[in-house]
């Protein structure tokens, strides 16, 4: 099929389908990052328990294939009595695997912060909270930025796992996969998703490195 | 991650004084507490829904059983060993190409590495198994997904490279001119073993992510892990244990690679990543 | 309020800062040994010594940025509690200028300063913001406000260190070896802005190696040697005649160089 005729046919599934997965990757990215602060959180609490829990999530979740996760939570959980809708599904692999990797560069960024900055804070009178939030979070923010860039397109990348369960509308993978089955699409129909991966990532890293640029603490 | 200094984590809180250590003392029971809680309700659920019953679980002592898996991870393996030669050696030449003096070389070493940056495995996948077969090229399964997660690692596996290469410090590569040898012997004699010793700890991680990639195995049907866990659920009708297990293996291993990596990157000190 | 309390306390003149038997270890090694100090109002206290010597460790537990294991530690009368808000307020009475300055790298000049009062002190924007300025002024760094720390001389940072501690109209200022992270050049200038300082009656407990600025500046000096104090003299005899023979073999290692 040549570019023209794929486009006339299936020109409005290919918007559908590009809204679909920056749809995903926004709301994934975003849970993903909540989760990631409230791991990170537990993860440098001073309880133990919750400590342990935090690195236990982080080893879980890293560590399990995307694939892996979605058929578990797809195909697996209804036998607890646990029925997810396919989207909510996706949601939640999405969501959970890159909140582990989110944890893990705000505790890099954490670290890469100054001891010393901690206890002049302290010696200036600065409460337990108020040095978390006036110089902690702020500073494993800015320094996170380029890693947290790479996470949304990682997470975006893994929203092609949409295209593992029967969505409507279906994703930039899943339309390709749809379109190739029921048509011979050949390689157009995935030149154009990928183009539209590519871009979308090439977005992110630009505006990625403008923040960073305006944000990073030189040292 | 840990250095010898005293770290952030340690620094956070200051030596807690008497009220401190009795709300953290309170705050760690609480905690214990909701976390029996939370793994009385999970296996609750397992027993509630009939999923503990023996004839989900009793076939994991049966020998074949392991066997079956056991083959499973052997294709599992196969294939990511397969695909991590690939990405790495495709790697190595994407990454001469980006660190070409020549402009148009290193043009298309970029972009390769954006486009495999930017676009989904299961893309690549579907490719191979869709796209490719139209033009009459037969591949064998493992072919179809060892290519595809090979070309999804390959770009990272380049800047890796890169980054070893460009840490290697520039005297290195003075003193061996010095001593009259050629800038390609430079290259392969001196600089890239060095280069090489330092990205170990990220090949490694980066293999950790090819072999969560040959996971979409099913999809071709290649038997790997994942496809004869599947052959076991339709055997004995146990789908959530199975899968439970299979997801377990998964983890380990993984985890396993990472600990390596973790190791390797400790015991060497120098690191670079993609 | 925290001005009629130190008028009740000062039932004739408390100590701005009082160590009582302190005893500090880590681990087996005694860092500090039955240390006994008392600062006045206005006193400025050169702690000189080896490294190693428990000096840095001494000014930490003032402001209790280290625990200490026994006896005890009182700003103006007040015992130093071991947590809560209660030490963040003495705290917030005691100014503490570090070795690496310790600025805060994602903020500029003139936030590093106000920062503390504001959120301390609870004091507006506009009021931290004159003072700060007036401070930095003081300290010769108020055309850098702007920047941010990394934009700045060793030098220069030190000194917006010393505007950020005084910003707290602190009752006591804690140097801990203040000009060992400079270059050469940049040490005189952090110690004119700490001569100025000290003659203007601020109360100031300083670690440093700098033999001239104790000579000059210094009301009194405390040597000393494995963790205790083993001298405590003016400047003039402790520099012409000391009594310690550590002391003396420390004085004399150091006119060698």
């Amino acid at each position: 099929m040549s570019m023209a005729e794929l486009l006339s046919q299936y020109g409005d599934k290919y918007l559908l389908a590009l809204l679909t997965t920056w749809k995903l990757t926004a709301l994934a990215f975003l849970a993903a990052f909540v989760l990631g602060i409230i791991i990170t959180v537990m993860r440098i609490s001073p309880i133990k328990p919750l400590r342990f829990l935090g690195e236990f999530y982080v080893q879980i979740f890293r560590n399990i294939p995307g694939a892996a996760l979605l058929i578990l939570l797809v195909y697996a959980l209804p036998y607890l009595k646990i029925v997810l809708p396919y989207f909510d599904c996706v949601l939640i692999a999405t969501a959970l695997i890159p909140a582990a990797f989110c944890s893990e560069y705000l505790m890099s960024g954490i670290n890469m912060i100054d001891v010393g900055q901690i206890e002049a804070a302290r010696a200036l009178g600065f409460t337990f909270l108020q040095t978390v939030r006036l110089v902690i979070v702020p500073q494993a923010l800015r320094s996170s930025v380029i890693s947290l860039t790479s996470l949304l397109v990682a997470t975006m990348l893994t929203t092609a796992l949409a295209s593992q369960v029967p969505l409507n509308p279906m994703d930039l993978t899943g339309i390709v996969a749809h379109i190739n089955t029921h048509a011979v699409g050949g390689i157009t129909a995935f030149i154009i998703s990928a183009v539209l991966y590519l871009l979308t990532a090439l977005i992110i890293g630009f505006a990625g490195n403008m923040i960073d640029k305006k944000v990073r603490i030189r040292r | 991650m840990s250095s010898a200094h005293l770290s952030v984590k340690d620094a956070l809180y200051e030596a807690p004084g008497p009220k401190s250590r009795r709300a953290i003392r309170i705050a760690t029971a609480i905690s214990i507490v909701l976390i029996i809680a939370l793994i009385y309700a999970i296996i609750r659920q397992f027993y509630i829904t009939g999923q503990l019953s023996p004839k989900y679980w009793s076939f994991f002592t049966r020998w074949t059983t392991w066997r079956f898996l056991g083959a499973g991870l052997l294709g599992t393996f196969e294939a990511a060993m397969l695909s991590g030669v690939l990405a790495l050696s495709a790697g190595f030449l994407i990454m001469l190409c980006r660190i070409s003096t020549n402009k148009v070389l290193s043009m298309i070493g970029r972009a390769y590495i954006q486009f495999t940056r930017g676009v989904p495995t299961l893309l690549f996948i579907y490719f191979f198994f869709l796209a490719v077969p139209q033009f009459g090229l037969k591949l064998a399964a493992i072919w179809k997904i060892a290519i595809p997660v090979a070309i999804s690692a390959s770009g990272v596996v380049a800047e890796v490279l890169r980054n070893g290469v460009n840490a290697v410090p520039k005297g290195q590569r003075e003193a061996a001119l010095s001593l009259g040898m050629r800038e390609r012997a430079v290259f392969y004699k001196v600089i890239f073993p060095q280069a090489l010793r330092y990205v170990v700890p990220s090949l490694i991680a980066q293999l950790v992510i090819v072999v969560k990639d040959t996971t979409y195995a099913y999809i071709i049907n290649f038997p790997d892990l994942m496809q004869n866990a599947k052959v076991l659920i339709s055997n004995y009708d146990a789908m959530l244990s199975i899968y439970l297990v299979a997801a377990v293996i998964y983890i380990l291993i993984c985890y396993m690679l990472n600990k390596l990596a973790e190791h390797i990157n400790n015991s060497t000190k120098v690191s670079v990543r993609g | 309020m925290s001005d009629t309390q130190s008028k009740q306390n000062t039932s004739s003149e408390a100590p701005v800062i009082e160590l009582q038997h302190v005893d500090k270890y880590y681990g087996d090694l005694h860092v500090l040994k039955d240390i006994n100090l008392s600062v006045k109002k206005g006193e400025v206290v050169v702690v000189i010594g080896p490294s190693g010597s428990g000096k840095s460790t001494l000014c930490r537990t003032i402001n209790r940025l280290e625990t200490i294991d026994s006896g005890c530690i009182l700003i103006e009368g007040e015992k130093l509690p071991e947590e809560g808000a209660k030490l963040a307020e003495l705290r917030s009475k005691v100014g503490m200028v570090f070795q690496s300055f310790n600025l805060f790298a994602h903020k500029t000049i003139l936030d590093n300063v106000t920062m503390a009062p504001m959120n301390v002190l609870h004091k507006s924007k506009t009021e931290a913001r004159s003072e700060a300025m007036e401070l930095l002024s003081r300290v010769g760094v108020d055309s850098q406000a702007s920047k941010l720390p990394s934009q700045l001389s060793g030098g220069q940072q030190q000194r917006v260190a010393i505007a950020r501690a005084l910003a707290m109209h602190p009752k006591a200022i804690l140097f801990d070896e203040p000009t060992s992270a400079l270059d050469p050049e940049m040490i005189n200038e952090v110690l004119d802005v700490m001569t100025e300082l000290a003659s203007s009656g601020m109360t100031m407990v300083v670690v440093t190696h700098e033999m001239n600025f104790a000579r000059r500046v210094a009301d009194r000096v405390i040597f000393m040697d494995s963790g205790a104090i083993v001298e405590e003299n003016t400047p003039e005899e402790f520099f012409t005649n000391p009594k310690n023979i550590r002391a003396q073999e420390f004085l004399k290692s150091i006119k060698t160089h």
